[in-house]
């Protein structure tokens, strides 16, 4: 008997652009659907995808229509003219008519069920907020949105949170000045949820804010890694047990996790490659292992149940994984 | 004891003839409901529990759009509204009953015991194959004593067949399998396998008009649509002459309710798109049966295990890939909807997280 091979990959599709509208300066939303008209596969809000754009550029956009519509997604794209220049090739290639392969959606940022919410987005990190409002909002839960931008024109989807009247705050940075997160975060509340989006400038703060939080309250998405500060003392590498492959590897400083599983012929899915996808999550048997992405609160850590084989590592001298 | 099915989910109840201007009592996920039809044919899901005392309403009875508990007299609306009292003329401010949103597609009923506002933003799935005059559907429906993660799993992989039902199986289960390919989104798990062509089972050439040493290319797929529902598919290839290969296609529906812990309603159909007739349908009925109550008897036996010496740490092989993506997925969106922290691991720990707060069972 041989061994069965098992391939694991996230579900992918070539879709066409719908519908591509410029929503605000800098951000175009793109209408996506299957050509032969199929429902697309469900989601809930806080979902992303990811664009598999030409040359190896994968980039991931949080879905912002609405899940009861299967028939399309919706996604908003900030063109960002610092970035590797995924940004800037959706904003000039994919324009109506167009096709683009698309892999996903994937939920790591999912909306948990909670009496009270605390929104707070900056910029086009109002993405993921979206879906979520409408949901929390149809729940009868009680909410309110803080959303801080550069200035109101460069704001997206402003129009279509108008009708949530006084929940919502809009507060671009040349009328209102810096984003006042101390008056909706500055006193823990009970039975209540935070759920932050936008730049790393803006997570800092909130995550700062949020400490005196009661733990799990506070959830965030973000689009970069985190910076992560360097691990004291050299590492001489670590041993590798996949349980279930019956496998005894060893990994050297200088590779990865994630690279020493598939060398021995391991399928693992992953993605990103740099701890903020959470696609290669893996379960941990044993290790202390050395969480390196941006992906896991810190019970989920603490837990040591999983963790992100692309980037993250032992601090132990063994490492066993159920693979 | 934790609850560990979802709520915020689609599950059938019962058929669309089942319901109709009787009402019928049903349960599912620990709580009681009564279903009938308005006088316009539209279903209704209503919670089986009179406001006034703790009488089913599907022990009353119908009057126009409205439903009569037998004991109190109370009538109810569609809406769980209550809106006649028969000992006084005003009708006590607020008694209702809760009221569920439904979904009828033809064929099944399904209802969401979740929350209500929640069920517009997830459209169940299309079923088009149930009704698509091209296909003949055969099926039963009973209880099966397990819980509805054991029959998660059961679906999840079908290379148990080849021990339990050798006659049912098709012979290239018998060798070790091809690769199985599994696909994962946020919320649903499909798989697949193609094995090398080779002869089909006995009853199924004979069905099929095929000749029994005749070698098929043989395709299985399944997939995890929600908690509430499978869908699998088994393709033999064949090559009738001039005209382009097509597939010879059996698919199997199975709608799983939880009615309690260790108790779920499993209503299965065997559709194929060959093969029609009343004739065919009559051999295949207690083939599939028969198979159908092997599983359901098996299940109920791992029920009493995990009943008597609790969970153990399991032995996965690949082959678990994707009922270990369905884990995933069922725990998830317990924990999203219940609010307790969310437990990324699938495998069971025993004991490692006695401090969290848990929530009412189902």
């Amino acid at each position: 008997m041989t061994a069965t091979k098992t391939i694991v990959r996230e579900h992918e599709a070539d879709l066409v652009v719908q519908l591509a509208e410029s929503v605000a300066d800098g951000v175009v939303a793109l209408t996506l659907a299957d050509p032969s008209g199929d429902p697309l596969p469900p989601w809930t809000p806080g979902a992303h995808i990811d664009l598999m754009l030409d040359g190896d550029l994968i980039r991931q956009y949080s879905l912002c229509g609405s899940p009861g519509r299967p028939e399309s997604w919706r996604i908003g794209v900030l063109r960002a003219p610092d970035s590797r220049g995924g940004s800037e090739r959706v904003h000039a290639a994919l324009t109506s008519g167009t096709k683009v392969r698309v892999r996903g959606p994937r939920n790591h940022f999912p909306l948990v069920s909670s009496p009270r919410y605390r929104f707070v987005a900056g910029g086009i990190g109002i993405t993921p907020i979206l879906p979520m409002i409408a949901e929390a909002h149809a729940s009868g839960a009680e909410w309110t949105l803080l959303y801080g931008g550069r200035e109101r024109p460069s704001m997206a989807f402003t129009d279509e949170l108008a009708g949530y009247g006084d929940r919502v705050t809009i507060a671009p940075q040349d009328e209102t000045g810096m984003l006042d997160l101390g008056s909706v975060l500055a006193t823990p509340e009970p039975d209540t949820l935070v759920y932050c989006c936008g730049p790393e400038g803006l997570l800092a703060a909130v995550e700062k804010l949020c400490e005196g939080w009661p733990p799990g309250a506070l959830h965030l998405e973000r689009f970069a890694a985190k910076p992560q500060e360097q691990a004291p003392g050299a590492e001489s590498g670590f041993e590798l047990v996949l349980e279930r492959s019956g496998l005894t590897l060893h990994v050297p400083p200088e590779r990865t996790v994630l690279q020493v599983i598939r060398d021995a012929g391991v399928a693992v899915l992953a993605s990103c490659m740099e701890g903020v996808c959470g696609t290669c999550e893996t379960e941990v048997v044993d290790g202390d292992v050395d969480h390196r992405d941006s992906i896991l609160n810190e019970d989920e850590r603490a837990s040591n149940e999983v963790m992100m084989v692309c980037v993250s590592r032992c601090r132990s001298a063994r490492l066993t994984l159920d693979l | 004891m934790t609850r560990t099915h979802p709520h915020n989910c689609w599950y059938a109840l019962a058929t669309s003839e089942e319901v109709g201007r009787e009402p019928l009592g049903r349960r599912a996920l620990g709580t009681g409901l009564v279903l009938f039809r308005t006088d316009d044919g539209v279903a209704v899901a209503l919670e089986d529990r009179c406001a006034h005392r703790p009488y089913p309403l599907s022990r009353g009875w119908l009057d126009g759009d409205t439903i009569v508990s037998g004991y109190s007299g109370f009538v109810y609306d569609a809406s769980g509204m209550c809106v006649r009292v028969p000992t006084q003329d005003e009708v006590p401010p607020g008694a209702r009953v809760r009221a569920f949103p439904v979904h009828n597609d033809g064929v099944f009923v399904w209802a969401w015991l979740g929350d209500p506002a929640l069920a517009p933003l997830r459209p169940p799935a299309a079923l088009p194959w149930l009704r698509d005059p091209g296909w003949v559907t055969i099926g039963d429906v009973w209880e099966t004593a397990a819980d509805l993660a054991l029959l998660h799993e059961n679906f999840a992989d079908i290379t148990h067949v080849a021990v339990v039902d050798p006659f049912i199986a098709p012979p290239v289960l018998r060798d070790s399998p091809p690769p199985l390919e599994v696909e994962v989104t946020e919320t649903t798990v499909s798989f697949s396998r193609t094995y090398t062509a080779a002869p089909v089972a006995g009853w199924h050439a004979e069905l099929a008009g095929l000749d029994p040493e005749s070698r098929h290319v043989q395709r299985e797929r399944g997939a995890f649509v929600s908690p509430g529902l499978w869908v699998d598919s088994w393709d033999v290839a064949v090559d009738q002459g001039p005209g382009a290969p097509r597939e010879l296609t059996f698919r199997f529906t199975h709608a799983v309710t939880p009615v309690a812990p260790g108790r779920t309603r499993h209503a299965w159909r065997v559709s194929r798109n060959f093969a029609g007739g009343e004739q065919a349908s009559n051999i295949l009925l207690p083939i599939f049966a028969g198979y159908y109550r092997r599983v359901q008897s098996i299940l109920e036996t791992m029920q009493g295990v995990l009943d008597a010496e609790g969970p153990r740490r399991e032995v996965n092989v690949s082959a678990d890939a994707a009922a270990l993506q369905v884990r995933k997925i069922i725990r998830n969106m317990v924990a999203d909807e219940t609010g307790t922290p969310v437990r990324r691991g699938t495998r069971p720990r025993p004991g490692r997280r006695a401090g969290v707060a848990t929530v009412p069972a189902d």
